[in-house]
């Protein structure tokens, strides 16, 4: 599903961010991705999510060059991606409920196809009570949680998630977790970024390490 | 949610709206358009009304003919009316023929030269207005060689003169009008190009996200600009509805809150205020033309914002 071979990445001038990155991700696995601050793993995940390109290198997702996507076969290549950021991306003006049905709505399903799925979804992350609210009546926790249902709601092929039990109790995190395996089981790729050593203890999947720009993959 | 926000103008109605509704920048772009709608559609109403004053005025000066003869004693002055009169009536082309009375004079002129105004303290010509049933008809030498040959000193006026320099001016009036139209769409075009891009800069953090769930550029693009026309329409009609009020108001004013006598002058000059229907249609259509110079302008913006930035 993923392929790099001495992929790097810099930023305009500046030094390489990443350097000779070699891993493969096979489909239906579940990576955590792992560093200290700094290094690299937003980077990273911006290239899995094809918001940037490698300046060098050659990269590979769902059997295709990444150099050589045109924006509109970008653009659906990401309809199989899913998405969970760190600082959430909530949008402001809409409540939980659209928010979580974004990606849905995008790919032009009607609402009576959706609403159920979606309703289902918020009360298993525990927002059943908050889906008519908008996201400035959300706590931290909620909106990641908000933020973890609308990235896997669409069933995507894979799944990004950038520390997304940063901001929620132990409890709620593992509860979280278990929907990740969850999904994972079901066929979804997943690629998750942490530095919580006690959930990397407790999920023993590989991990792709990452330290001065490189990677080391542990399985 | 207003009515228009229902409209689904292009592609499929989304549940709900992915562009917020209500935002400075979107209130800042209608309130433009709607001033922008209300110069264009005044500018229309004005050129509209001095076209078609000017046509009236042309048509109906057109329709007649003076015979100017000298004042003279009042035996021979009588004798030679009622002879130019008779020649007129005889004339190819002509309804009718009357002499206009010192009183018919006075009357004209009380608007000009107030109540107090003797004309008979001057000595003006006398005047014969000959009406003409089909001007294509009117054999205008003919009636002049049998008036020269039986009138001394007779002059007469085809109104030749004025009618051109009226249409000259009337036509000045509409080719600068239609230009200050055309140069207030441009300037409308610009100002929304600029307010859209303001918006799209506003809306950026909708636009990465969007982008980053994979919606495609057409998908953003229809979504956002479903949102504009949404704003051009009702600007447009917000500007249309206060150009009507205000041509309602200027008719109104100089129909009953002026003096009859000073009505007549603003109508003399200006022509009536009233637009009729041909002009109530002719403002709708300017509100359409601005709605669709939003829609297309905005479009236009929305996909060049969306091509120059990162997907």
């Amino acid at each position: 599903m993923i392929s790099f071979q001495d992929v790097g990445l810099r930023y305009g001038a500046g030094p390489e961010i990443l350097k000779n990155l070699n891993f493969q991700v096979d489909p239906g696995s579940f990576h955590f991705l792992t560093g200290p601050s700094g290094s690299g793993k937003t980077s990273l995940l911006r290239l899995l999510l094809l918001s940037m390109r490698p300046t060098s290198g050659r990269m590979e997702m769902f059997g295709k060059n990444t150099r050589e996507l045109s924006k509109a076969e970008m653009m659906a290549m990401r309809q199989h991606i899913g998405i969970v950021f760190q600082e959430f991306r909530l949008l402001d003006h809409l409540t939980t409920f659209e928010n979580v049905a974004l990606p849905l709505v995008v790919r032009g399903e009607p609402e009576s196809a959706y609403r159920s799925n979606v309703e289902e979804l918020l009360e298993w992350v525990g927002l059943g009570h908050q889906m008519n609210v908008r996201p400035e009546l959300l706590s931290g926790g909620e909106k990641q949680r908000a933020a973890i249902a609308r990235a896997v709601i669409a069933k995507p092929d894979l799944l990004l998630a950038d520390e997304p039990t940063g901001n929620v109790d132990p409890e709620l995190s593992e509860r979280l977790l278990h929907l990740f395996v969850e999904l994972n089981r079901m066929g979804t790729t997943i690629i998750l970024a942490t530095h919580e050593l006690q959930m990397l203890d407790k999920f023993r999947f590989p991990r792709l390490q990452l330290s001065d720009g490189g990677v080391n993959v542990t399985a | 949610m207003s009515l228009l926000d229902q409209l689904p103008f292009f592609g499929k109605k989304q549940a709900f709206s992915i562009v917020p509704r209500q935002t400075i920048a979107a209130r800042t772009l209608a309130l433009l358009v709607a001033i922008m709608t209300f110069l264009s559609c005044v500018t229309f109403g004005a050129v509209y009304l001095v076209q078609n004053s000017t046509l009236a005025w042309s048509s109906e000066v057109g329709r007649e003919i003076t015979v100017q003869l000298q004042p003279r004693e009042d035996e021979q002055m009588l004798s030679d009316i009622r002879v130019a009169i008779s020649l007129a009536k005889q004339t190819p082309g002509v309804a009718n023929a009357f002499e206009l009375t010192l009183e018919d004079s006075e009357e004209l002129l009380t608007p000009w030269l107030g109540e107090q105004f003797d004309i008979s303290a001057f000595h003006l010509p006398q005047l014969v207005i000959v009406q003409l049933s089909d001007p294509s008809e009117f054999d205008l030498e003919a009636l002049e060689t049998s008036l020269k040959a039986t009138i001394d000193e007779i002059g007469i006026d085809t109104h030749a003169l004025w009618r051109q320099q009226l249409n000259a001016m009337a036509g000045t009036v509409v080719v600068s009008g239609v230009l200050a139209l055309v140069l207030i769409l441009s300037a409308t075009a610009l100002a929304i190009i600029f307010a859209t891009g303001g918006a799209m800069a506003t809306n950026r953090e909708i636009v990465d996200v969007l982008h980053f769930i994979g919606a495609s550029d057409s998908y953003i693009a229809s979504s956002f600009q479903d949102r504009f026309l949404a704003i051009g329409l009702q600007g447009g009609l917000v500007g249309g509805a206060a150009a009507i009020t205000f041509f309602f108001v200027a008719s109104t004013i100089t129909n009953a809150l002026l003096p009859q006598q000073s009505a007549s002058q603003v109508e003399l000059l200006f022509g009536q205020f009233t637009l009729g229907w041909m002009g109530f249609f002719g403002l709708l259509a300017m509100v359409a033309v601005v709605a669709v110079l939003t829609a297309i302008t905005s479009r236009l913006t929305v996909h060049r914002f969306l091509a120059q930035i990162a997907p």
